[in-house]
């Protein structure tokens, strides 16, 4: 089930959701409208999962960032969210969607007790100016079945308030397995 | 409601979700992280018709791994066989691989209750990206369903390996119905 905007609210009351920092304003029927952070890295190279990515890190100023199409983008969220009790569903909104810019797509899945600022990646279809602070997508809470597992737990893989490249490399050994 | 990892392990040793090879390690709290087969399919005509089979290629990738590169479609395939005639899964990527430029699956998230077999991935990197076989590259989640469930009879059943889109066996069908 997924959480209505009122129910939202009033888990934040209880402390089963934190959202830092939380305007009500931004409480939508069933989700929270979450806002682009003030800072962007774009890779421009070759990838390789076995190797940390290359990267260029930059603030968006007031006056925005130019993104291109073919650059991969990796940003923040504003917002530093997380619960115990349901898990999130992180993605764009149709007013981003209908920019041509895709955030998110790939993994919108924020596990029971992962609290953090989220990580995003970003690609555009045309060039498309991008602001700091701006209204970039929803999260939405769905309620749980069986006993809890804490994210921290197990792996606390990704925990940080910044932009955090893939750390897929420790897990491959790379090309010469 | 979404299953947690707890929920997940005690669901594949009762049967009300299969996941094979399990492996205990790869349970998240909310998901099972699901590893690349070592599979690919690529179209190889320069027009993807869906009313006609398409041409397609296959590539094993070896031991070093392989270069997706951008403007190109790979199909994929899960090593796991995945299903559940109880939960509805969905399937996405794994944040670790998204930061890394690609897309795992294009559209298409959800599953039907009732299908088992290997998931096919539509991968389709924003840069050129080396991929290894075996890494795991997608999060696969199940959700509780509310009603009585007519499973999965489709077309994909049982698929091993990447399955290219058969939309041109239903249109067959539905001209043979025609004349």
């Amino acid at each position: 089930m997924i959480l209505t905007g009122s129910a939202i609210a009033a888990a934040i009351q209880t402390g089963e959701i934190t959202i830092d920092p939380f305007d009500p304003a931004r409480l939508s029927p069933n989700a929270y409208d979450w806002r682009l952070g003030d800072t962007l890295r774009t890779c421009d190279g070759h990838l390789d999962a076995a190797t940390p990515t290359t990267f260029t890190e930059t603030g968006i100023p007031a006056a925005g960032t130019l993104l291109e199409p073919g650059l991969l983008y990796l940003g923040i969220t504003h917002e530093r969210t997380g619960s115990d009790t349901y898990a999130q569903l992180l993605n764009g909104d149709r007013t981003i969607g209908s920019l041509g810019i895709w955030v998110h797509v790939s993994a919108p899945l924020g596990h029971q007790g992962h609290a953090i600022r989220w990580t995003l990646e970003i690609q555009v279809a045309k060039p498309v100016r991008v602001y700091p602070g701006m209204t970039f997508g929803k999260l939405i809470f769905l309620t749980a079945s069986g006993t809890p597992a804490n994210y921290q737990q197990p792996q606390a893989k990704y925990a940080t308030d910044g932009i955090d490249i893939s750390r897929l490399y420790e897990e491959i050994e790379g090309p010469s397995l | 409601m979404i299953l947690t990892g707890p929920e997940i392990t005690a669901a594949a040793h009762d049967g009300r979700l299969t996941i094979t090879p399990f492996e205990p390690a790869q349970v998240n709290p909310n998901s099972y992280n699901v590893r690349l087969g070592p599979t690919l399919v690529t179209y190889t005509s320069p027009v993807i018709d869906p009313h006609q089979p398409n041409p397609t290629q296959t590539v094993e990738i070896g031991p070093g791994g392989y270069v997706l590169q951008p403007g190109e479609l790979y199909l994929g395939h899960t090593l796991e066989r995945v299903g559940s005639d109880t939960f509805v899964p969905l399937l996405f990527g794994r944040s670790s691989v998204g930061r890394l430029g690609l897309f795992v699956e294009i559209t298409a998230p959800i599953g039907d209750i009732g299908f088992h077999g290997q998931w096919t991935l539509m991968l389709s990197p924003i840069r050129p990206l080396r991929v290894y076989a075996g890494m795991k590259i997608g999060q696969i989640m199940f959700f509780v369903a509310t009603g009585t469930v007519a499973p999965y009879r489709g077309k994909y059943q049982a698929a091993t390996g990447p399955r290219p889109s058969c939309y041109w066996q239903d249109v067959a069908r539905t001209s043979a119905v025609a004349s």
